[in-house]
């Protein structure tokens, strides 16, 4: 089943009395349990997409779908519904509540879900950390962690309410090559674990290469749409 | 909910440094307040008190008409049976004493100087009873029927370097206009700081006896001075008075203490038309500290309120977030806030503070309210009042930051570098 779908989409920025067409056209579908990474150069609309996707925009033409529903002409704060329930969010960079531990961070979308048993809740918190290898880290905040170890509170914030749709907007961008690998690795592995779908975009050519699918943009339009079969 | 208050709750402790600043501006800018507050209520109270203890008493029986003259102290307007309309009154039980007076214009010759003053003839062994002038004598004693000395006022001594025991000249006037005088030899037995300024600058004290053959009246006195028990009982107790006397042929009016200070009562008005700008602007500073500082945070944390937008969180949490955080540092500051105007105002209520410490002749020139110390009057209620409106400005202050943190564009927000 199709898990999310963009038909025709252009994005138009007003900047002033400019138009900045930053998508123009785009057209894809993407099915449960993809790996999907969109890649391309700096400024050809990586992040636009995801946005779109992550219903925090709204597109200037065109129409969204997600699980084959409608949800272009939804109201805003329809949308915030929406992104509560299904979609787990993995930013570039400061993607935590400082003022929180990586536990409480990660409890964080399970309390706006409305999980009011706090056990239960802590249980689900706990198994998560422990699966992205933060076992030992659980009352850390923030600024107590490394980069890599906040990269994986937020895989696993993003993911703990089990969403239909995770979106990554350039996950490694600020991690070094190693460590960058390391978070693609746990996203893999927590795609095949439990069939989340990811949807992660980057510019980084070895990013790209855990990808099960790349979708390449140039300047707002799809230059290619390819599968890579691995093992 | 309560995760939305975890969160406001860390974020006070997280931003000290901003933390410290609003508090700041909540705690000194109310306490502040507070501690104004007291001092007024006790400037209030206390200087009517000071008034009525050195002054007015609490009600006077005058002749008909003297009262719409009384600034001139007028001699013509004279009640001349007393003692009539003191066994008139001798069966209420809410007065406390009466006393007759008479009141004169006068000036104290010492050497070559000449001071204006004003002179007060009191029944020294029924003084006591209407006023606090025998509590106030620091040098020598007071004064006994029928002899023939005086008591100075502090002010009046220091001015023309008189002692207890020196002699000095009494210049009672009949008339100033007519310059018509009698002039008394007279010692000084005793010398009266009330706790009234205006009293010790310029009045002098003399059995009444001795007025009454100085100016030639007989038995009569200007004014018949009343303390009662119970101050709240003042309008029963004038209208008891007002019906005793109307069986007397000649006419008399009854005058609280409100109406013959009334020209301080408007000072006092005028001043707390004043005053009232201080608390405002004491609040105003504060509302301004919250507003500045929430607007800061606001900006600080933009990325922030971009993801918890992003995350699904609805517009109203957020808001709340930043609301609870003004008002717990709101509440916080409150508390020292109360704190702060509780040991000032006690300290105020306890001790008071004097203007002597400006020299005294430069604390008589400022002062001008009738109190030698300026006392505070401190109050629950103050301290209430402070209380919530702390906490009631610095959640309204809280809202137009918390409406900007919503208004915020969540994609934006998340571009927002920094
Ligand atoms: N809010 C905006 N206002 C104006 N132009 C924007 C805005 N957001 C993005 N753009 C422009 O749209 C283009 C695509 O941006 P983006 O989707 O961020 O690309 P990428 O994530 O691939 O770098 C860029 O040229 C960028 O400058
Ligand atoms: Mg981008």
């Amino acid at each position: 089943m199709s898990i999310a779908k963009l038909e025709n989409i252009h994005k138009v920025y007003h900047i002033g009395k400019i138009d900045f067409p930053a998508l123009r056209g785009i057209s894809f579908s993407i099915e449960e349990g993809e790996f999907l990474s969109i890649a391309g150069p700096s400024g050809s609309g990586k992040t636009t997409i995801l946005n779109l996707l992550g219903c925090l925009d709204k597109p200037s033409q065109g129409k969204i779908f997600l699980e084959e529903k409608d949800i272009t002409a939804l109201p805003t704060s329809k949308l915030a519904d929406v992104r509560r329930k299904n979609i787990g969010f993995v930013f570039q960079t400061f993607n935590l509540i400082p003022v929180l531990t990586a536990m409480e961070n990660v409890e964080f979308p399970l309390i706006l879900e409305g999980q009011h048993d706090p056990k239960e809740r802590r249980q689900v918190t706990e198994d998560i950390l422990t699966e992205v290898g933060l076992k030992d880290f659980l009352h850390r905040r923030p600024n107590e962690m490394s980069g890599g170890q906040q990269q994986r509170v937020a895989v696993a914030r993003a993911l703990v309410k089990k969403p239909k749709l995770v979106l990554a907007d350039e996950p490694t961008a600020n991690l070094d090559s190693v460590t960058g690998e390391e978070i693609l690795q746990l996203m893999l592995e927590l795609n095949q674990k439990t069939s989340t779908t990811f949807v992660f975009s980057t510019h980084d050519k070895m990013v790209m290469d855990f990808a099960r699918r790349i979708i390449r943009l140039r300047d707002g339009k799809i230059e290619s749409d390819q599968k890579v079969n691995k093992k | 909910m309560k995760m939305l208050f975890k969160l406001a709750f860390r974020n006070v402790f997280r931003y000290r440094r901003r933390t410290i600043i609003t508090f700041s501006a909540i705690s000194y800018g109310l306490g502040l307040m507070a501690v104004g507050i007291s001092l007024y209520n006790g400037v209030d109270t206390h200087a009517m008190d000071n008034i009525i203890n050195s002054q007015t008493a609490h009600l006077k029986i005058l002749a008909a008409g003297y009262f719409e003259k009384k600034d001139e102290v007028p001699l013509e307007f004279t009640i001349d049976e007393p003692q009539e309309i003191k066994s008139l009154l001798k069966n209420n039980r809410d007065i406390q004493g009466i006393e007759s007076r008479v009141l004169f214009q006068a000036s104290i010759i010492s050497g070559m100087d000449e001071l204006p003053c004003m002179g007060v003839a009191i029944e020294p062994e029924i003084d006591p009873l209407v006023f606090k002038i025998k509590d106030s004598i620091i040098d020598g004693r007071f004064l006994e029927p029928s002899e023939s000395k005086i008591i100075l006022g502090s002010g009046l001594a220091r001015d023309l370097g008189l002692k207890v025991g020196d002699d000095c000249t009494l210049r009672i006037f009949f008339s100033i206009e007519d310059f018509i005088w009698n002039a008394l030899d007279l010692e000084i037995a005793g010398i009266a700081k009330t706790e009234n300024p205006m009293v010790n600058r310029g009045t002098v004290f003399i059995p009444l006896s001795l007025a009454q053959e100085a100016l030639s009246l007989e038995n009569s006195v200007t004014e018949l001075a009343v303390r009662i028990e119970d101050r709240r009982r003042l309008l029963e107790v004038r209208e008891s008075i007002e019906g005793r006397l109307a069986s007397l042929s000649k006419d008399y009016e009854v005058v609280s203490f409100e109406e013959y200070a009334s020209d301080f009562k408007e000072l006092m008005r005028m001043r707390s038309r004043m005053q009232a700008l201080i608390p405002l602007m004491m609040i105003l500073i504060a509302t301004l500290g919250i507003v500045n500082t929430m607007l800061m945070a606001v900006m600080e944390r933009t990325r922030e309120i971009g993801m918890l937008a992003a995350m699904g969180m609805r517009k109203m949490e957020v808001m709340l977030v930043f609301i609870f955080e003004g008002a717990l540092i709101g509440i916080f500051g409150s508390f020292a806030a109360c704190v702060i105007g509780g040991l000032g105002g006690w300290w105020l209520e306890a001790k008071g503070f004097s203007l002597a410490f400006l020299g005294e002749e430069i604390a008589e020139m400022v002062s001008f309210l009738p109190m030698e110390v300026y006392k505070g009057d401190l109050t629950a209620g103050t301290l209430i009042f402070t209380f919530i409106l702390g906490t009631v400005i610095s959640i309204l202050a809280s809202l137009y930051p918390a409406y900007k943190a919503v208004k915020l564009d969540p994609i934006q927000a998340l571009r927002h570098v920094g």
